[in-house]
């Protein structure tokens, strides 16, 4: 087994927004017991207790998006044994189920977003740079994610399904072996894929269907989803739990680097402290990795349902080289994901002419961050295409 | 505890501009030894002479403008030696001199620096140098190759970087797969060049377009990726025209200057290029 299951935190700190999305309301109090699995959040998702203990504390708590969103807090029970009771989550069709699981994409969406009929399921399972939580449940859970596809496929009426593996993944000849009964399934290697989770780069390339600025994969029949959703949705179906655990890659200046099992609103410090402590001094802690993720200014937050990775950084990982001027080498227009043109983005909002931003397409980038990886004169691309969609937004505001 | 916070991304790629500029200079190395040993003590003279000369000319103006010196950046190194590459081997000194400061003064420094300027310093300086003595920028000799040791040392060479035509090659290869020039750029306009000549009946005549030069031209100059266009499309448009000029500047001016203004040429239209290319990003109509 590749995944370590580590020890149930004393206090967990659920917020009540783990999705893209409003807050749900609460359904607890302080002073309330509340045990695994119990629905403690809800509104437009339903957000689930991961321990057995006492809410200590229901307020605007330290987010890993950087801002402070109501959370629960819940005293673990002592010496209490943490047994999963399968809770009775609303049976019949196997949608309402995924629906009630509160199962959330990586990406920040909910599994199942439509009731428009989907076509082919394109499963991301491309791990990149520090990350490796679905290479690890591919490992350890090949059948049971087979198992959460079907389900789906059959739920939203698909006939084909592709599951994306990155090439020289150990994983590729596990999911293959895997899925040799099933020919609607097919296993795909691609080289080293960036960003991952980008749903329209991911259907466009494997599902061949393009999507409009505007529209979701889902509208042309394409349903873009990740490997940790199967294995939840396989949970669900077989053991009745919703989804209060994540499997999460710790990298970097830790003692042991590995991918865990973490209950939800675990704090990070106690993630790290598990995965043997920082070797070092920290001075970055990142979730959801390298590239893409976020730093964190407190290591109190909590790992939620989007959380892919925590990733510590000492002060020798850290790039502090002053920036150049750009010299046109079009690194980032080759790198681009989505076809824009960064280093003139980057020029126009400098120099805040957001109405050329806007001809440019400015909304449309995703913030993958890898024109700001790439470009050789360091310069911090995405910050400033971020203050452009700022401005653009305020200038259309006013108009 | 509280931490460093910054926004995405947290690594960056080790490749910056000093890695870029230097290892343009890198690859350069190769032909340079190969032009020493083939003309002896005049072209390392020339090779020193320009280099230093374009990089006193950046470290004086840079002062005088109280500006911050990026003398380190290998920028300045870099039009020095290939302004060095393109003279002849017979050529005074001080003609060159002059050429690298010109080329860091006017065409570098006036038009804004590294990363803004439109034409090519170093062609910028090999034209002026041209159209002030043209006498003294002629050479002895006009490589062409004749027999397949030409290749690898080319006894008609004239200018410095047609020593060996495999050793310029050899350096293009390691520049176009670190993409420190315009792949798109170089092979396009190399590659339609040598088929457009045969086709357009001027195939007699590609024996002195595979010299040292002409690659050095096209993959080191042509493709450089400040004055080249940036997008995907304009960059295969820039390479198309770029073999199509040069074709007619053959046909008309002597063999390698017409290849330098081809590429001055270029620079002109790169903006221009650039804007009507604009791609439709993914979700686009």
């Amino acid at each position: 087994m590749k995944i370590v299951t580590i020890k149930t935190p004393d206090q967990v700190i659920i917020p009540l927004q783990q999705h893209d999305g409003a807050v749900c309301d609460s359904l607890v109090s302080v002073g309330d017991i509340v045990s695994v699995g119990q629905l403690i959040g809800d509104g437009e998702f339903r957000i689930h207790s991961s321990v057995s203990g006492e809410v200590t504390a229901v307020s605007e708590l330290p987010h890993p998006t950087g801002k402070d969103i109501l959370s629960v807090v819940i005293k673990t029970h002592d010496g209490e044994k943490r047994e999963i009771e399968p809770v009775k989550l609303s049976t019949g069709k196997i949608r309402r189920i995924i629906k009630d699981a509160g199962i959330i994409e990586p990406n920040g969406h909910p599994t199942l977003r439509t009731k428009e009929d989907i076509d082919t399921i394109v499963v991301n399972g491309t791990n990149t740079w520090d990350l490796s939580s679905y290479e690890a449940l591919m490992l350890d859970h090949p059948s049971r994610i087979v198992y959460g596809l079907k389900a789906l496929m059959e739920t939203v009426g698909a006939t084909k399904a592709f599951i994306v593996i990155e090439l020289g993944s150990e994983a590729l000849h596990v999911m293959r072996t895997e899925t040799i009964p099933d020919n609607n399934i097919k296993v795909i290697a691609t080289p080293g894929y960036y960003p991952p989770g980008t749903e329209d780069t991911l259907a466009k390339k494997f599902a061949k269907k393009k999507v409009p600025r505007g529209s979701i994969p889902e509208d042309k029949g394409v349903l873009v989803s990740s490997i940790a959703a199967m294995k939840a949705i396989y949970d669900a179906l077989c053991d009745g739990e919703p989804m209060i655990k994540k499997v999460v890659t710790v990298a970097g200046a830790v003692g042991s680097p590995r991918d865990v099992l973490v209950d939800i609103g675990a704090p990070i410090s106690h993630v790290i402290k598990e995965c043997g402590g920082c070797s070092g001094t920290p001075v970055k802690i990142i979730v959801n990795g390298a590239i893409p993720g976020a730093a964190q200014y407190s290591d109190d937050v909590p790992v939620i349902k989007t959380t892919t990775g925590i990733l510590v950084q000492t002060e020798s990982n850290i790039e502090r080289e002053p920036p150049a001027p750009c010299i046109n080498c079009a690194w980032c227009v080759d790198e681009c994901p989505i076809g824009l043109m960064p280093h003139l983005l980057y020029g126009y909002a400098d120099s805040a002419q957001f109405d050329k931003c806007a001809e440019l397409y400015i909304g449309d980038c995703v913030e993958c961050g890898m024109c700001a990886y790439v470009c050789p004169s360091k310069l911090p691309i995405v910050q400033i295409i971020r203050y452009g969609k700022h401005g653009v937004a305020e200038m259309e505001a006013f108009k | 505890m509280t931490y460093t916070i910054s926004p995405l991304p947290h690594v960056k790629s080790k490749e910056s501009v000093k890695s870029v500029m230097w290892g343009t200079v890198a690859a350069l190395i190769p032909i340079t030894i190969a032009a020493i040993y083939l003309f002896g003590f005049p072209a390392l003279t020339i090779i020193l002479a320009t280099v230093i000369a374009a990089v006193v000319t950046e470290i004086i103006i840079y002062k005088a403008a109280s500006q911050p010196i990026t003398i380190t950046d290998g920028n300045a190194v870099l039009v020095g030696l290939l302004l060095a590459l393109l003279m002849p081997s017979s050529v005074p000194i001080w003609v060159p001199v002059i050429g690298a400061a010109f080329a860091i003064a006017v065409p570098k420094y006036i038009f804004g620096g590294t990363g803004t300027l439109v034409f090519h310093p170093t062609l910028v300086g090999f034209a002026f140098l041209l159209a002030a003595w043209p006498t003294l920028m002629g050479t002895g000799s006009v490589p062409n190759l004749g027999s397949f040791s030409d290749l690898f040392l080319e006894a008609g060479a004239g200018r410095l970087a047609e020593a060996s035509p495999i050793l310029v090659l050899l350096g293009g290869a390691f520049v176009l797969y670190k993409k420190y020039v315009d792949r798109r750029v170089a092979l396009s306009a190399t590659i339609l060049l040598l088929l457009l000549m045969p086709i357009v009946g001027m195939g007699e005549e590609l024996p002195y377009v595979l010299t040292g030069g002409y690659f050095l031209g096209l993959i080191f100059l042509a493709a450089d990726p400040v004055t080249s266009p940036v997008t995907k499309r304009g960059r295969l448009v820039y390479g198309i025209v770029l073999a199509v000029l040069i074709l007619i500047q053959l046909h008309f001016n002597t063999y390698f200057a017409g290849m330098c203004f081809a590429v001055l040429m270029m620079n002109v239209f790169s903006p221009l290029i650039d804007r009507s290319t604009i791609p439709k990003p993914i979700g686009g109509k």
